[in-house]
């Protein structure tokens, strides 16, 4: 279970590339077709001063961060089984473009318990992670909730 | 998976006014090779996503569509109607499992508009659905919008 003490604690700094195969991936597993996407011709011509990104690329950190997904999971102690996405938000400061190197700053901003609808504890955790770009400034504030169902029966 | 709608993405503000709709995006039936597609490309190796015994071990019928899969294909499709550079926040509640098999259905629209600071901007409401009416997604959206 986690323990609600954990709240503030720094998960991990990870710095990472926004790079062209990546995105064409992303599009593609999106099924998003479109060359804009990772081809800066393609971008230019639809009019941008550079290739843009999907509002949910900064997830690329996950293939930076030692353990992937579970290693966050793991970072806050929780049980990998019985965490759920519930929650996640981005607010937008600067656009991500193709080519930025991105650092992400995480931490636990909150946790908090409630029962469960169908009986034990629900903890709610909160993570919020800051990107930053290679000039420094702050891209993307990202927050989400994982919610830790306790084990119940 | 099918494609997404694929008008050109707008660099500039887009105009929109409040009860515009965005316009109707499908997708599916999602299939594993869409969530494995996606694990590749995200980092997400959440086994619950990929391997069925262990799926089935906690108790599940099948492997499950990533979250952040169905958010961002809702985040394109939002890309698409008001420009990726003009999105100003987005926040996704997710509301239910998509499965293999599942069709989806991405709608949004403009609930309304406002100046701030000589920026019009634009509140929006999202919602992804699967085909049984369920929403899988439910979410809210500002966008800088043309004044």
């Amino acid at each position: 279970m986690v323990d609600p003490s954990i709240t503030g604690r720094e998960i991990a700094t990870i710095t990472f590339p926004v790079d062209r195969s990546k995105l064409a991936e992303l599009a593609r597993a999106f099924g998003d077709g479109d060359p804009a996407w990772h081809d800066p011709d393609a971008a230019a011509a639809a009019g941008f001063d550079a290739v843009p990104t999907p509002p949910t690329v900064t997830v690329l950190a996950d293939h930076w961060r030692s353990g992937g997904v579970a290693g966050l999971v793991e970072a806050i102690g929780a049980d990998l089984a019985r965490v759920l996405h519930g929650e996640a938000e981005w607010e937008y400061r600067k656009p991500v473009r193709m080519g930025d190197i991105l650092t992400s700053r995480q931490r636990v901003s909150n946790v908090t318990q409630r029962q469960g609808r169908r009986g034990g504890t629900m903890t709610l955790i909160a993570i919020e992670t800051e990107f930053t770009n290679q000039r420094g400034e702050l891209a993307v504030r990202r927050t989400d909730t994982l919610i830790e169902r306790e084990i119940s029966g | 998976m099918t494609a997404l709608l694929t008008t050109a993405l707008p660099a500039a503000p887009v105009d929109l006014a409040a009860g515009d709709e965005m316009p109707n995006g499908t997708v599916g039936p999602m299939t594993r090779t869409d969530f494995v597609r996606y694990a590749g490309a995200s980092g997400d190796f959440h086994p619950l996503h990929h391997d069925e015994l262990y799926a089935r071990k906690a108790g599940l019928p099948s492997v499950f569509g990533m979250g952040l899969l169905h958010a961002g294909i809702l985040g394109n499709q939002l890309a698409r109607w008001v420009g990726p550079d003009n999105i100003r926040r987005l926040g996704v509640r997710f509301t239910g499992q998509v499965w293999p098999g599942d069709v989806l259905t991405i709608a949004g629209r403009v609930d309304r508009t406002e100046v701030l600071d000589g920026v019009r901007l634009a509140h929006l409401t999202l919602t992804v659905t699967r085909q049984t009416g369920e929403p899988v997604i439910t979410a809210t959206a500002t966008a800088e919008v043309a004044r």
